[in-house]
């Protein structure tokens, strides 16, 4: 298997944008090429929902023409909220396997011109159809697993919050961020009820974004060293476990493998935060954090950019924002920009980094793991 | 009379789950139809303040385990009195499934809160009463009380 390298990361602001899907789209995929100063053999290009979103359909063709690299092939990619990673690892399989030599991968999400009902209904539908015909929606299924957390006493209340505030703190230091002010912890206990227990300011928000990578086979000295896979039952109620994500677990054993090194090696984390909560599991299930241990790094503040394990640098999808099918791509521009020090303002000291990504409510799961190769 | 619930078993590994699926999710086996006895445990639960298109808010939904394992989403009145592993009836109403005793008066509320033409919310909410009244009438519609002490034997 060959080795790939990343030669290029950039991404937009996350957050209510006025431009439309495709200048999202092509305002990071022209920074990543320019960066990159190549022209790309293959394209992967990966968006949640553009048929109900944004009405387009053919949307690697799209993207390829608009982007005027029609005489690329390309394909779309699509694992629910974590498409952004599956995008990454398809890029990754292309360049490993022999099959190209320079992928250029990009992913984006248009949602704030939509009603935010309409929205939740569309992003609904990744959920199974008996536990969506009750009116289960992502936060309604994050609180179900919330609840089952609190009551096993896994984390507080407070817990919760506190990752609230230092994925805003965080996102007040990153010009990328959709929400760049941060938030008290009464503020956030004192938040609107979504789904009890999960307040407002533990739910990430509707963003519009877009990220691009240019991964090639010539080595750059930032490699990505590990990407796994793990899957789950669309419908919770069959999960073994409420309140653990066997996707997250058997990703990142996956990843960990391909990387050849453990856990003890990652020196800053981008975790999938769509609520506040999940960061706390994912920070063990992915092996960060031995079972039980995480709340006192959180409590410790050892999960702040000054902290020993810094996570969510960016903000997260808590305060960075949530653009679907951009996120996974902008969790790896952010490890490309920590790890060669280009991360203005929330800059870490760092040459490994995990990012997690979830797909729908835990069913498609990725970890990736980026290395800085002296 | 004990409502029972539509479920499927695996030949092969014994899994039952709820609603019957064809196929056991965990492995491409067809599956048989069993029913099961409707009440169980509380696994979780939550209430929506915002709710989705097609419902309106409080929406409250409780995933529910039953005898033998098979765990169903269900709606309810409310949850202020709910606790993880409280004791409930299920009961199903023209295929939706409802946690707890509910009175005549929780059984109307709760079919208007489902969106759908007026015709048929009021025809579902008479059903809903009519089937309420007589399963009083007939059994004396099991209450709280009466769950909590006739624990079943979880089937592991």
């Amino acid at each position: 298997m060959k080795s790939v390298w990343i030669a290029a990361a950039a991404m937009t602001r996350f957050g209510r944008r006025s431009e439309n899907l495709e200048d999202l789209m092509a305002d990071a995929a022209l920074e990543a090429l320019a960066e990159a100063d190549c022209q790309p053999d293959a394209l992967v290009v990966t968006c949640m929902a553009p048929e109900e979103l944004v009405g387009e359909g053919n949307f690697a063709s799209h993207i390829g023409t608009y982007l005027g690299l029609s005489h690329v092939p390309a394909l779309r990619v699509e694992t629910a909220t974590s498409s952004g990673a599956a995008a990454l690892y398809t890029g990754f399989a292309l360049i490993a396997s022999g099959l190209h030599n320079r992928v250029l991968v990009v992913g984006g999400e248009k949602m704030t011109h939509v009603s935010t009902p309409r929205v939740s209904e569309i992003i609904s539908r990744v959920i199974d159809p008996h536990e969506r015909s009750y009116g289960a929606t992502m936060p309604a299924l994050a609180a179900i697993v919330t609840r089952a957390a609190l009551a096993k006493g896994l984390f507080t209340e407070a817990d919760m919050a506190r990752i609230s505030v230092k994925n805003h703190a965080n996102g007040a230091r990153n010009p990328y961020a959709h929400f760049q002010q941060p938030v008290t912890l009464e503020e956030v206990m004192a938040s609107r009820m979504i789904a009890d227990p999960l307040r407002l300011q533990h739910c990430c928000p509707i963003s519009d974004g877009a990220a691009a990578l240019m991964l090639t086979a010539d080595p750059t000295g930032l490699k990505v060293a590990g990407v796994g896979q793990g899957s789950d039952f669309l419908a919770v109620r069959y999960r073994s476990s409420l309140t653990s994500f066997r996707a997250t677990q058997d990703a990142a054993k996956a990843a960990f493998n391909m990387a050849g090194f453990g856990a003890e090696r990652v020196q800053v984390a981008e975790i999938h935060d769509a609520f506040a909560p999940f960061e706390i599991l994912a920070l063990e299930d992915t092996g960060l954090f031995p079972p039980g241990k995480a709340t006192r790094a959180i409590q410790n503040g050892e999960l702040a950019i000054e902290g020993r394990l810094p996570v969510n640098p960016s903000g997260g999808l808590n305060s960075r924002g949530h653009a679907l099918a951009a996120t996974g791509l902008a969790q790896i521009v952010e490890l490309a920009w920590q790890l060669t020090g280009r991360a203005v303002g929330r800059q870490v000291k760092a040459t490994v980094g995990l990012a997690h990504s979830i797909g729908g409510m835990a069913t498609n799961n990725w970890v990736t793991l980026v290395e800085q190769v002296a | 009379m004990m409502e029972t619930v539509a479920a499927s078993r695996c030949p092969d590994c014994g899994w039952v789950v709820a609603p019957p699926a064809r196929i056991c999710p965990r492995h491409p086996v067809e599956m048989t139809p069993v029913e099961l006895s409707g009440y169980g445990s509380v696994l979780s639960y939550t209430t929506l303040t915002v709710a989705p298109e097609g419902f309106k808010p409080p929406l409250h939904i409780a995933v529910v385990e039953l005898p033998g394992g098979a765990r169903i989403f269900c709606h309810g009145r409310e949850t202020r009195h709910l606790r993880i592993g409280r004791r409930v009836a299920v009961e199903q109403v023209d295929g939706i499934f409802y946690f707890a005793s509910l009175g005549i008066a929780d059984r109307v509320s709760l079919f208007w809160k489902r969106r759908g033409a007026a015709p048929d919310r009021t025809r579902d909410a008479l059903k809903s009463a009519v089937k309420g009244f007589f399963s009083a009438y007939k059994n004396g519609a099991a209450t709280p009380n009466q769950e909590e002490k006739n624990p079943i034997e979880k089937q592991k």
